[in-house]
């Protein structure tokens, strides 16, 4: 849904823009880091990997299928919240987000993929919506102070994950470029 | 005497257009007249996605039926971390208001009433909500996150969004809230 920011926010957006670029270029030159870099202390991301019992246990006390509870437990999830500290949008874009182990792409399914497979097996429509709102949003504009999370998922891997992740910024996504590097993510294993 | 009453009709009109102005321009801004607080957005004024709903007792709300008053329609569910921080302070927030506007709509994300209840029980007893069964009403609004809170205007329309959980029952949400009239 559209949001109308009132002309002051508008303004404050403006003048962190262009602040923050004026205070980025002795940075940037001294550290010879990018920008997008030091502007990424705005945004706070946290990873919890939660084990395929964990996610079991979840699903199963909202009463989600069998077969759906089976199938989700042979994936990775983590679960990811997302902080934005500063005064602009921030947006997430998972398709700007690449996962890799061991040198190679780990393809997340995008939520459109569930949607589809839930279908397919007539899933009932309670469970595959609260399965939505569980997922993190595909896309979101991440707006001055809001936090929000929800699941990715990937395969199961037992090597070591990197995320590599851009994020655009400003309402028309035309601000700075925030890059994050994460490494060492894990999928959680059930407790032996 | 002609020429007099024909230049006083004239600023009657005059009068009358610039009252029904600032009618029409105050009714748009009323419910800004007291700014927003923390982690509430402004939406562009748009009709709210419609809904009929009941609770556990068979109660139904109408969105539609709603007209003419304010509506805090909040959507949430149990597993969802922050609304079981909200919650308690939206029981006391209806409390505060009693019979004022706006009118507390909660609804539950496809979720079963042995859920429902006892994460009310719990959290809050005083409150009951209506049950989105198969989640078909939250995809039709689709909120950025759970919780989600908007704020509907007594026409139909959405014009504020709470982003995340607020404390609803501090002064400057309830001083806001108080400003909504109907």
């Amino acid at each position: 849904m559209q949001k109308n920011r009132s002309p002051n926010a508008v303004v404050l957006e403006i003048m962190d823009y262009y602040l923050r670029k004026l205070i980025l270029i002795p940075y940037f030159l001294l550290a010879s880091t990018p920008a997008a870099e030091a502007g990424s202390a705005l945004l706070k991301i946290e990873f919890t990997p939660r084990s395929p019992e964990q996610m079991a246990a979840f699903y199963e006390a909202r009463g989600f299928p069998r077969p759906m509870i089976d199938i989700l437990k042979q994936q990775c999830f983590i679960t990811v919240r997302i902080h934005n500290n500063g005064e602009g949008v921030i947006w997430a874009e998972l398709d700007n987000w690449h996962f890799d182990a061991n040198g190679k792409t780990l393809k997340r399914e995008h939520r459109d993929y569930w949607k589809r497979r839930w279908e397919d097996m007539q899933v009932p429509l309670a469970s595959q919506s609260t399965f939505r709102w569980t997922l993190l949003p595909e896309a979101l504009d991440y707006q001055p102070g809001e936090t929000e999370g929800g699941n990715i998922i990937l395969p199961r891997t037992g090597s070591p994950i990197t995320l590599q992740a851009t994020f655009r910024t400003g309402v028309d996504k035309n601000g700075p470029v925030i890059r994050r590097r994460y490494e060492n993510l894990r999928c959680a294993e059930d407790k032996k | 005497m002609t020429t007099r009453g024909t230049g006083y009709r004239a600023y009657l009109r005059l009068a009358m257009f610039s009252c029904l102005l600032s009618l029409l321009l105050t009714g748009n801004s009323m419910a800004a007249e007291t700014s927003p607080p923390a982690g509430i957005l402004v939406y562009e004024p748009g009709l709210a996605p419609l809904f009929r709903l009941s609770d556990m007792d068979g109660l139904t709300f109408d969105l539609e039926a709603a007209r003419g008053h304010w509506v805090f329609v909040h959507f949430w569910a149990s597993w969802c971390g922050p609304c079981r921080e909200e919650m308690p302070a939206i029981q006391r927030l209806d409390k505060i208001l009693q019979d004022d506007p706006p009118e507390i709509v909660l609804i539950n994300t496809a979720e079963d009433e042995d859920t429902i209840f006892s994460f009310l029980a719990e959290l809050a007893p005083e409150l009951s909500t209506y049950m989105d069964r198969d989640g078909s009403a939250t995809e039709a609004w689709q909120p950025r996150g759970l919780p989600a809170t908007y704020l509907v205007d007594p026409q139909g329309r959405i014009r504020y969004q709470a982003l995340g959980g607020r404390p609803w029952d501090e002064p400057d949400y309830l001083d806001f809230l108080r400003a909504l009239k109907n």
